[in-house]
């Protein structure tokens, strides 16, 4: 079972700590259960062990991994000692030039980082702060330096209308990759589900807005659009095949084959505190449940797609049927679509969307 | 004569069996034989020429033939944002 399957990429959640409460989160509800963290030391074994497992990009996130900085630069660090790419994910609030220099000496490759909204207004209603100022000012920072920037930015019901703006937001920091990511649904994202779903009208906008925009920026800026799986036919292939190319390491330590699949209770999930992250991978049983097709129901089993989507995302099914073994809601082939369908014709038939729960430890 | 550079936050990788991939900000692209030989290459000092000459060299291959694929290669590269123009002034002969 276990020697065709390598991971191509680790993300490595340093910690859930963050100064922000987006409440299209995809952390779990329960963020005071991870309040012990892996220490350094840890976490180098763990890069050690993920290179030799023939990981090749790491990518470090949380919560927001620049409260944690000695041991970002560190582990920028040995990453590239190990001849891995890293990528840091943050918000930006903390990334002063000092930290970055620190990071970039290390060797640290690409940096993500995430604004609410293209407008300080929204922007800082949705992080619960005021920070859209100082994340515009890290961006134009970062742009200058010979590094790999993106400035993503997740879409949803209060923002999607104003995809044009982040576009012209990145043109004028001097941004040359943008991911625009519709919110997908799992922790606290999930919880807020009918505040933050757009309508099929905004996402279809949204969808040609951007199109239009990729083309006349084409070989200047990389525009990546992930849509809302809830309006797609088909699911999305989640990461690549459950067990396939990634795996998550949480901030206690817990292995995960997608960073949403905490909130699968019917399977336990080994900490690299207790277990090789070698015959984690491997051997164990959460990562071998839903591995490849052999544990397909119908109708996936019999159907041409899947080994395109794999049968959608397991956490998903598992949040949305209480069997993460079951086809994806998300597909119009599942028998259980109208959950799904319940959903977006709820969205389309509300006046005003629900009210937005901020992230709250 | 223009100087290929891999762009920032791009890197470019051989493994111990000898296959090569390209390390990008949105993942991971494995390189076929030819695409890995050039790539192999780009370090913001050699022309394209000069990375041209060195394959010819190497492969025994028709050196105008092998500067049109090596131009070719690496002008789908820079579409693509991989590989980036060094500025003349900082050509080196
Ligand atoms: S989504 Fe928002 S609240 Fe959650 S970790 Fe990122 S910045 Fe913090
Ligand atoms: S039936 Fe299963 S494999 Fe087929 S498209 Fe739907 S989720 Fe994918």
């Amino acid at each position: 079972m276990s020697a065709p399957y390598r991971p191509l990429s680790l993300l490595a959640e340093l910690t859930y700590r963050c100064n922000l409460q987006c409440p299209y989160c995809y952390n779990p509800l329960d963020l005071r259960a991870y309040r012990r963290e892996l220490d350094a030391a840890t976490w180098c074994r763990v890069l050690d062990e993920a290179a030799d497992l023939g990981v090749l990009q790491v990518h470090f996130s949380g919560g927001e991994p620049t409260l944690r900085p000695e041991e970002c630069v560190a582990l920028v660090r040995r990453a590239r000692e190990r001849g891995m790419y890293s990528n840091l994910i943050t918000q930006g609030t903390f990334l002063t030039d000092d930290l970055l220099d620190r990071l970039l000496d290390a060797g640290l490759d690409h940096i993500q980082i995430s604004v609410q909204a293209p407008h300080a207004e929204l922007a800082d209603q949705i992080a619960g702060a005021r920070v859209h100022q100082r994340k515009i000012e890290a961006l134009t920072r970062v742009a200058r330096r010979p590094v790999a920037l993106t400035l993503n930015c997740v879409l949803h019901r209060h923002n999607i209308d104003q995809v044009e703006d982040v576009i012209a937001l990145a043109e004028r920091v001097g941004v040359r990759r943008v991911e625009l990511a519709n919110a997908q649904l799992y922790g606290w994202a999930y919880r807020n589900r009918l505040a933050l779903l757009p309508t099929r009208e905004q996402v279809e906008r949204a969808r040609d807005r951007v199109r239009e925009a990729a083309r006349r920026l084409a070989g200047r800026m990389e525009i990546t659009h992930v849509l809302a799986d809830y309006y797609e036919p088909y699911p999305k292939p989640c990461m690549n095949g459950w067990g396939q190319m990634f795996l998550t390491v949480a901030p206690d330590g817990r292995v995960f084959p997608c960073p949403a699949a905490a909130a699968i209770t019917t399977l336990r999930f080994e900490s690299v505190t207790e277990k090789p992250l070698a015959w984690i991978w491997h051997e164990s049983e959460s990562f071998n449940a839903y591995r490849g097709v052999g544990w397909m129901p119908e109708p996936c089993r019999s159907c041409e797609r899947r080994e395109v989507d794999w049968g959608g995302c397991r956490c998903q099914a598992f949040l949305l049927t209480g069997d993460a073994g079951l086809t994806d809601p998300a597909c119009s082939k599942s028998p259980l679509h109208a959950l799904v369908t319940r959903i977006t014709e709820a969205i389309t038939a509300a006046p005003q969307p629900a009210e937005l729960i901020p992230r709250r430890m | 004569m223009r100087t290929p550079a891999l762009a920032a936050g791009v890197r470019f990788r051989r493994a111990a069996d000898g296959s090569a991939v390209l390390l990008i900000p949105e993942g991971v692209v494995s390189l076929n034989g030819s695409a890995a030989a050039v790539l192999e290459l780009v370090d913001g000092r050699r022309t394209v020429g000069e990375i041209a000459e060195d394959l010819t060299r190497r492969y025994e291959a028709d050196p105008a033939q092998m500067q049109a694929d090596v131009a070719e290669l690496l002008a789908q590269m820079s579409s693509k944002m991989w590989v980036v123009w060094a500025p003349e002034n900082e050509r080196q002969p």
